[in-house]
């Protein structure tokens, strides 16, 4: 066993267990939340995105070309450090609301674009069809249009939470304590990056397996289900 | 405002320059490494393709900062002399190598979207597998593979962001110097930042969208 600890001295990481714990529950919640407040996102801008008033599809598109054009990490310091002088709120966010917004406004239009292709990608004789049987809006949305884009828009949208979860190592840039936190304190107390930073590529690369798997098995459920209907 | 545009722009031309720099070798050598990859993984070779399977997912089931760590930090503490890298080097080995796994999976996808009967009937000509690939599916292929590929090139220019953590003086490292000497112009000076990322992106990000409406779409899980 010695040569191992040669290597990767596990009985460090093990001392530091509770500290790697904390930082993952905190990637854990953060991307959580972000991941919620997306699909908010996400789905009030398809929704905009797809309207035929000019304004507020334009208004739309200019949020994803904005955010798809920028750096995460530029989004992320303009709304810590830029936002705070202009008089929007009474406060200042805390790192962890500020890295949460930031994720979110940032993965919200990925997703939003994600959403869009799903309503678009179902096909327009359903949507006529639903209208000469006298469906309304809502009931052509609930009944025809939803339930088929749900199903073709979940492995893409298991991939883009796969990539916020990466993107949230970037809100350790201010401040936040999350697992590459955790990496980052390891290495300055003990010197030794090895353990540090391949422990937590490890554990980032498990998160990424679970959901890259439950995309594979949704896609295998739901191509069924979906290719049913049309 | 116009004061600190004034006198910062110089600091945050040259970030930009850098960026520029670091970006296109990155895309230079990332794509090629990419493109061996993707042409390796359409092939027959099992335990050849297998183990770059395990390389692809490894890179994409980590995020770049820690890759970027693992180059600059980790690499060096093997103590093996070549694998020392000065800062400029590891930014720039570190997004080639996240660019390849993308560009592998583009042109994979490419090459698979070509039809079988093609290949097919190369072969029946007499063709070899080479003159195939070289003569048949990669003409049309390449087509294929423009859209996405604008794609990840936007993704690798914005990935050059977080090389600042290691000291490079590119666009956003820039951009925290020059917040030093005005800490009180903080919109100013992100905005400007943002800006020229963006000047630099769309373009590119609209190339993409026009070769998309000229060639078609392939599905690519990015």
């Amino acid at each position: 066993m010695n040569f191992l600890l040669d290597i990767y001295n596990y009985r460090i990481i093990a001392e530091y267990l509770p500290l790697f714990y904390e930082g993952l529950c905190t990637t854990l919640k953060i991307s959580f939340v972000s991941l919620l407040a997306s699909l908010a996102i996400g789905t009030i801008f398809a929704c905009l995105r797809l309207s035929t008033n000019p304004i507020l599809w334009r208004l739309a598109a200019s949020y994803i070309q904005a955010i798809r054009a920028t750096p995460l990490l530029v989004q992320i310091y303009i709304i810590y450090f830029a936002l705070p002088e202009l008089p929007i709120l009474d406060r200042r966010l805390n790192e962890i609301e500020g890295g949460i917004l930031a994720l979110s406004l940032n993965a919200g239009a990925y997703m939003c674009e994600i959403i869009r292709a799903g309503i678009q990608s179902v096909s327009k004789g359903q949507v006529e069809g639903a209208m000469s049987v006298g469906m309304t809006y809502i009931q052509r949305m609930r009944h025809v249009v939803l339930p088929q884009a749900f199903a073709r828009v979940i492995p893409p949208l298991l991939g883009q939470t796969a990539i916020l979860v990466k993107d949230s190592s970037l809100v350790s840039f201010i401040g936040v304590f999350e697992l590459f936190s955790a990496g980052v304190t390891v290495m300055a107390e003990r010197l030794i990056p090895t353990e540090a930073f391949v422990t937590v590529a490890l554990v980032y690369l498990v998160i990424y397996l679970v959901l890259l798997s439950t995309s594979n098995y949704a896609q295998r459920r739901l191509a069924g289900a979906g290719s049913g209907v049309i | 405002m116009s004061e600190t545009i004034l006198f910062t722009f110089p600091l945050l031309l040259k970030g930009l320059w850098w960026t520029f720099k670091i970006s296109l070798w990155s895309i230079a050598l990332g794509s090629l490494l990419g493109f061996i990859v993707g042409v390796i993984r359409t092939s027959r070779l099992k335990i050849l393709n297998a183990t770059l399977g395990i390389y692809i997912h490894c890179l994409r089931g980590t995020p770049f900062l820690i890759q970027l760590y693992l180059i600059y930090f980790v690499l060096p503490a093997t103590e093996v002399e070549w694998l020392k890298f000065e800062a400029l080097p590891a930014a720039v080995i570190a997004l080639s190598l996240y660019t390849s796994t993308y560009v592998a999976e583009i042109v994979r996808a490419s090459i698979e979207a070509v039809p079988k009967g093609q290949v097919e009937a190369a072969r029946a000509l007499g063709m070899s597998k080479w003159q195939t690939l070289w003569h048949v599916i990669l003409p049309q292929a390449v087509k294929l593979m423009i859209p996405p590929m604008a794609g990840v090139y936007v993704i690798v220019i914005k990935g050059t962001s977080v090389v600042s953590v290691i000291g490079i003086t590119e666009l956003v490292r820039a951009g925290e110097q020059a917040a030093l000497r005005y800490p009180n112009e903080l919109i100013t000076l992100y905005g400007l930042v943002a800006l020229l990322y963006f000047i630099y992106c769309y373009p590119v990000l609209r190339l993409g969208r026009w070769a998309e409406a000229k060639f078609g779409r392939i599905e690519v899980s990015l």
